[in-house]
């Protein structure tokens, strides 16, 4: 099989806005001799899918999962109990305290990086950034892991606040554009979704497939990571134009619109719920923002009551529609934030020990895994990476994350092999 | 080469013209024949608008007349140098030339986004990061260097007000600016005189007291100072020892060729991130400088290079082929103009309005014609408004707006003089496919393309349907979304 | 009693030490007691006559509203006085205090009584006041009635002699950040997070009408939250003038980069002026008042603090003093001389606006017992 290799064979070099140091911005040996190894496709029966919410700026954990009052870090909030007896939770979100009997808690985790890009990158693909090669991020790996073949909607779609989204576009990495995402910004469904009479499905079907052979040919002598994205786009186009109903949130009853709030947040979830629902396998929604140096408390306050009802009303839908024990949540942000209050009430960037918390497929509801110490400065139990939260995803939905991808032929396993999935909150 | 130095593809017989012509340098005569174009002085006059004002919605100067400030300053060839003293030396007061402040004014004159784009798009830096603190991830962008920069402008304020549509700049005689990091534990309040990153602090001329003004501020009196900190600003930036001003230029005209900077990202030039080719970055800058800065003959020499007229075809046994060393063309994108104005000259539309406007035609009413035409192009494929363009991304909406639009299809819809139109009244279905190929892919097609083509047009009926639908695949397609 | 004050005068007299950051700080009518409430849940109590610190514990979560009943008409201890005993090293005599209430509320929503002048100060009552922070507490001029706000938008009055709920004030569309009485006795101003202020009639708790200082407020888009509130306010002394205080010229919220603002307008006819300090400064407005002369004092910071002065007239920053510690809260002496600071470092900076003093002259005369 002749492989069929970027002009620049080492890769993308594509401008991640995230990635100021142009040297560093280095791509991965061409993709289209890519198998999925049959091994990595062993699936539970059923179709899985994930849902990552990220809270973009980094959300305070003293604020959120691991409040410490009453301390010289804790702040003015207090603590309240949740519905599993011994698990407080911050009182700037009492109505997921009502649903912790189906969240899981993550405390410990220790990502030892304080930048937004490179921190997000970590927690999206579970790794740190290598020269020589482009770690796909988890919507791409779980969109290529979960699928079943003939699929009819993208399998990865990000819901973002508005238009121009901070992260690269290229998100699958080595596993190429078809499992990169398609993005609804502000969770608007596109114009033009629809095709127009006077187009024939007919006229419509001949003029795609004359369009393909072009590229294809074109694809023989010049080929870059852009025109693969190019052409890719138009299949991922197809997709959504088959299935246009499931884009549009305004279709959902309007008692649910209200349950999960009228504003942005609000309306981001009920998409996303609808389209879990429809099949799509992946969803990221992200909520911004929370990178709170300045009036760290009055600005939580604010951010979190966004959150708080629509995240809590779709987890009771999931539950309620029995897709629960198949679906994947995780809410997680780049890092967390400072224990250490500075002089203008903010909390500054803080990775060294924070909080994620999931709920969902394969995961033992109602527990909470790692401990910090009585101000919140340091792990004292049970300290994970990205690296162990990947794994702990791909192990929950199902997958054997320690086998391998295979770009180009080179074997890359799924998840960081320095790194294992957090067995004791696994089901 | 026609879309970097015109911004469209070839007209039909402008291919079939070079393509037959035998002369050895009709390369370099077709080069000149397109810089001393109306055309280019657009191409231009586009290029450096979206550079330098991110597509911002036009709010104090009107887009006619900035437009034809950069158009006029291309087709004369003004100095690189001296165009950016326009822009940076001016304070909007002179209706005449109001149009060249459109910099400073439709950024309302905000300071930190002001500082940030001087940087940027003259020094190749960009500094946004450094307004907290020393750049986090770039040791040579330092909080100085931010403040340095926007202490030129921190005593000007627009007058009467930000909202004034006719505002102009008025300056302050004191002022200074402050700045503390947010990791410095100590706190400490620092200041700087306005200063160009790697050079001496320019400091005040100080005014006897009681002599700080011109014209003194009053209840709506715009103060003129007697010392003016943004009038040394101009002067400052594109001194001739400051060579990052050079350097930025040459390397922002090189990746409008060549897809790509030398120094890349074009905004991050620094110690960390060396330039692919440091001794060429060197000469050019240098070069440019020598020759007074003159664009022309800049583009004139990247055009003129075996790197440029290099094939962006791979060899058949290529090794390691990373874009940074230019073994191949960089297969660049169509910027949203190329692409807007490709399609039309493509579909013949601009040859229709060329016809129709007959002996009126110019330059400038042929671009009234097309200009409402365009508009859909920028929309879709522009960046958001205050955004650098960053990078190429194929979204939905575009997508879209090619498969299901009405923008795109209404352009290959048969009428008098477009391409599906001329294609229909030729012979052979052989005929119709180079015509295809020579309009849309500026080639000739290969034997086999030419076959496959003329297989779909073999039978009679319905042959305009079949020509529309080919052609809307070809523009569809990657060999036409990207320039190689 | 009244010493000459010039601001462009204005020293350091003191600094008192505490270990954590100070969120408020407000003198006793007398002037003789000065509070500071900090980020350890607990306020504490400077006696600057006999240089006691004592520490009023009973909040569970940060308090910045403090206020006292009676609010006026109490003996004033002249900071002058006091130099000489305590801070100069020694009491004199010590005077009987003027007994007072204190009441703080705190970001628990909770409103406590407490005997200002106890040995050891218990909470002798506390309310439920607020769903959410107190914001601001103030007390009435005939000391009958305590106004708190806060973070439920609304602003309630109560009763001072036994803590009953008088009347709830319902109106605002965003957290209530301040409260103040009007000296004349009639009305009440509130003001909010988007920079909304309400003159309430007491007699009918019905809005007279509403003042505009929504430049003290930005929805900033790119991080998609609201930034500003009025952070200070204050009357003069005949109520002829209301300040206030916040942050405006936002750029980035997050990063708190935008400058102090003060609007003065005029009672009578709702008139607005801005009042901006002199020199670029980056951070907020955190608290206002109006001088015996006049003068407009605010007091902020961001990173360092500042203490500037204003012409009312004209406008000028007539003066401006550089703070070590961002200034969170500013207090005036009832003695007109002197401002305290609550600063971020922990310290309650006590400024005088007199000159220094000459070398010691004739010794206090003994002060008659209350």
């Amino acid at each position: 099989m002749k492989p069929c290799d970027y002009a620049c064979h080492t890769g993308e070099h594509l401008v991640n806005r995230r990635l100021f140091l142009g040297g560093a911005a280095a791509g991965v040996a061409g993709f289209a001799g890519f198998t999925a190894p049959a091994a990595a496709r062993e699936l539970a029966a059923g179709q899985k899918r994930m849902l990552v919410i990220f809270l973009s700026g980094g959300v305070s954990q003293l604020e959120t999962w691991d409040p410490k009052p009453n301390t010289d870090t804790g702040g003015p909030f207090r603590a309240i109990p949740t519905s599993v007896p011994g698990i407080h939770i911050s009182e700037l979100l009492p109505q997921a305290a009502k649903r912790m009997h189906l969240l899981t808690l993550v405390r410990g985790v220790n990502t030892a990086e304080d930048e937004h890009g490179r921190g997000a990158n970590i927690m999206l693909t579970g790794r740190r950034a290598e020269a020589g090669i482009k770690y796909p991020e988890v919507g791409a790996v779980a969109s290529n892991l979960l699928e079943k073949t003939n699929r009819e909607l993208p399998g990865h779609v990000q819901i973002t606040p508005g238009g121009g989204s901070g992260f690269s576009k290229e998100d699958a990495g080595f596993l190429g554009p078809k499992y990169a995402s398609i993005t609804l910004a502000d969770g608007k469904p596109p114009a033009d979704l629809l095709r127009p009479a006077i187009l024939t499905s007919d006229a419509d079907r001949e003029r795609e497939a004359l369009r393909r052979k072009l590229n294809a040919k074109f694809a023989l002598s010049r080929r870059s990571a852009q025109t693969d994205a190019y052409t890719e786009s138009f299949e991922q186009a197809a997709k959504v134009v088959a299935k246009a109903d499931a884009f549009d949130a305004g279709r959902e009853d309007p008692k649910a619109a209200d349950r999960y709030g009228r504003h942005d947040f609000g309306r981001h979830m009920l998409l996303a719920r609808r389209l879990l629902e429809k099949g799509v396998t992946f969803v990221k929604v992200t909520h911004t923002n929370y990178d709170t140096h300045h009036e760290n408390f009055d600005f939580h306050i604010e951010q979190l009551s966004e959150f708080d009802r629509p995240f809590s009303m779709l987890l009771d839908d999931l539950a309620d529609r029995g897709m629960l024990q198949s679906t994947l949540v995780v809410v997680m942000s780049e890092f967390g934030r400072t224990p250490r209050i500075n002089d203008r009430y903010g909390r500054d960037h803080w990775s060294k020990a924070w909080s994620v918390a999931m709920a969902g497929c394969g995961l033992k509801a109602g527990a909470a895994i790692g401990k910090t110490n009585a101000n919140g400065t340091a792990v004292t139990e049970r300290e994970v990476h990205g690296g162990h939260l990947f794994h702990t995803y791909f192990k929950a939905l199902g997958c054997n994350p320690t086998k391998n991808f295979l770009p180009d032929g080179r074997p890359v396993p799924i998840a960081d092999p320095k790194a294992a999935a957090i067995s004791e909150i696994l089901a | 080469m026609s879309l970097d130095l015109t911004g469209r593809v070839p007209a039909t017989t402008e291919t079939r013209a070079f393509l037959a012509d035998k002369s050895p340098d009709k390369r370099s005569k077709l080069i000149d024949k397109l810089l001393a174009g109306a055309e280019y002085a657009r191409r231009m006059q586009e290029y450096f608008d979206v550079a330098l004002m991110d597509r911002r919605a036009d709010a104090k100067v009107a887009r006619a007349a900035w437009e034809e400030f950069l158009r006029n300053s291309f087709a004369a060839n003004k100095p690189y140098d001296q165009l950016v003293r326009e822009i940076l030396a001016n304070d909007g007061a002179d209706p005449k030339t109001r149009a060249a402040a459109k910099f400073f004014l439709d950024r309302d004159l905000e300071p930190t986004i002001v500082t940030r784009d001087i940087s940027r798009l003259f020094l190749g830096r960009n500094v946004q990061c450094a307004q907290c603190h020393d750049h986090p991830l770039v040791n040579d962008y330092l909080q100085e260097h931010f403040y340095g920069i926007q202490a030129f402008l921190n005593r000007s304020f627009l007058f009467p007000n930000a909202q004034d549509a006719k505002a102009v700049i008025a300056e302050k005689a004191e002022g200074e600016v402050s700045f503390i990091s947010v990791f410095d534990p100590k706190k400490v309040q620092k200041t700087t005189a306005p200063t160009v990153p790697g050079w001496k602090p320019i400091a005040d001329v100080k005014a006897d007291k009681g002599k700080e003004y011109k014209i003194a501020p009053a209840k709506d009196v715009k103060p003129i100072p007697a010392y003016s900190r943004l009038a040394q600003l101009a002067a400052a930036i594109t001194a001739k020892e400051n060579v990052a001003f050079g350097r930025t230029a040459a390397n922002r005209l090189w990746a409008m060729m060549l897809g790509r900077g030398l120094v890349h990202p074009l905004d991050f030039d620094h110690s960390g991130n060396k330039p692919s080719h440091p001794e060429l970055m060197a000469l050019l800058a240098d070069e440019f400088a020598q020759h007074e800065f003159d664009v022309k003959w800049l583009l004139r020499e990247i055009a003129l290079s075996k790197t440029y007229q290099r094939s962006s075809e791979l060899p058949k046994q290529s090794g390691e082929m990373p874009d940074d060393r230019y073994l191949a063309a960089v297969l660049k994108p169509l910027s949203p103009e190329q692409l807007g104005y490709s399609m039309m000259q493509a579909t013949g539309l601009t040859d229709a309005f060329r016809k129709d406007l007959a002996a009126g035609l110019s330059e400038p009413t042929l671009q009234a014609k097309l200009a409402p035409h365009l508009g859909a192009f920028l929309r879709m494929y522009g960046n958001r408004p205050g955004e650098p363009e960053d990078g190429f991304a194929s979204t939905l909406d575009q997508t879209l707006f090619l498969k299901h639009g009405d923008h795109v299809r209404s352009l290959i819809t048969p009428r008098p003089g477009s391409l599906v139109e001329r294609a229909a009244k030729l012979k052979e279905p052989g005929e119709m496919a180079d015509e295809l190929y020579l309009t849309i892919y500026c080639r000739p097609p290969s034997d086999e393309e030419r076959r496959d083509i003329a297989e779909l047009l073999r039978p009679a009926a319905n042959r305009t349907k079949a020509l529309s639908d080919i052609a809307w695949a070809m523009l569809a397609s990657a060999e036409f979304r990207f320039n190689h | 009693m009244n010493a000459p004050t010039d601001p462009t005068k204005t020293r350091l007299l003191t600094e008192l030490k505490h270990a954590r950051p100070l969120i408020g700080c407000r003198f006793d009518p007398s002037g003789r007691y000065l509070f500071a409430s900090a980020e350890d849940d607990a306020i504490q109590r400077f006696d600057l006559l006999t240089g006691a610190k004592t520490s009023l514990l009973g909040h569970k979560s940060w308090v910045r509203g403090l206020a006292f009943s009676p609010s006026k008409g109490t003996p004033v201890v002249p900071l002058a006085t006091v130099q000489m005993g305590a801070l100069g090293g020694g009491a004199t005599s010590v005077r009987k205090p003027t007994p007072f209430t204190l009441l703080s509320g705190d970001y628990h929503g909770n409103l406590l009584w407490w005997n200002g002048v106890e040995e050891a100060p218990k909470p002798t009552r506390t309310v439920a006041a607020h769903d959410g922070w107190i914001r601001a507490v103030a007390v009435s001029t005939d000391g009958a009635t305590a106004a708190t706000c806060g973070n439920d938008n609304l602003v309630k009055l109560w009763s001072i002699a036994d803590g009953r709920p008088i009347r709830t004030l319902d109106g605002h569309k965003s957290h209530v950040y301040n409260v103040a009485f009007h000296p004349g006795g009639q009305r009440l101003v509130s003001a909010d997070l988007k920079g909304t202020i309400k003159d309430w009639d007491l007699g009918t708790g019905s809005v007279v009408r509403e003042l505009d200082a929504k430049v003290l407020h930005k929805y900033d888009t790119g991080f998609a939250a609201d930034i500003g509130g009025i952070r200070g306010i204050g009357f003069d002394a005949a109520g002829t003038r209301l300040v206030c205080t916040g942050i405006t010229n936002v750029s980035n919220a997050f990063a708190g980069v935008g400058n102090p603002l003060v609007i003065l307008f005029d009672w009578k006819d709702g008139t607005a002026k801005q009042l901006k300090p002199k020199e670029a400064f980056q951070g907020t407005g955190w608290s206002v008042g109006v001088l015996p002369s006049g003068t407009v004092i605010a007091a902020g910071g961001g990173g360092q603090g500042r203490i500037w002065f204003w012409n009312p007239d004209d406008g000028t920053n007539s003066h401006t003093v550089t703070v070590p510690a961002n200034a969170r809260d500013m207090a005036l002496h009832p003695d007109g001389t002197a401002v305290a600071l609550a600063g971020a470092n922990g310290s309650c900076l006590l400024y005088t606006m007199t000159p220094a003093p000459a070398p010691p002259a004739s010794p206090v005369a003994p002060a008659k017992k209350a």
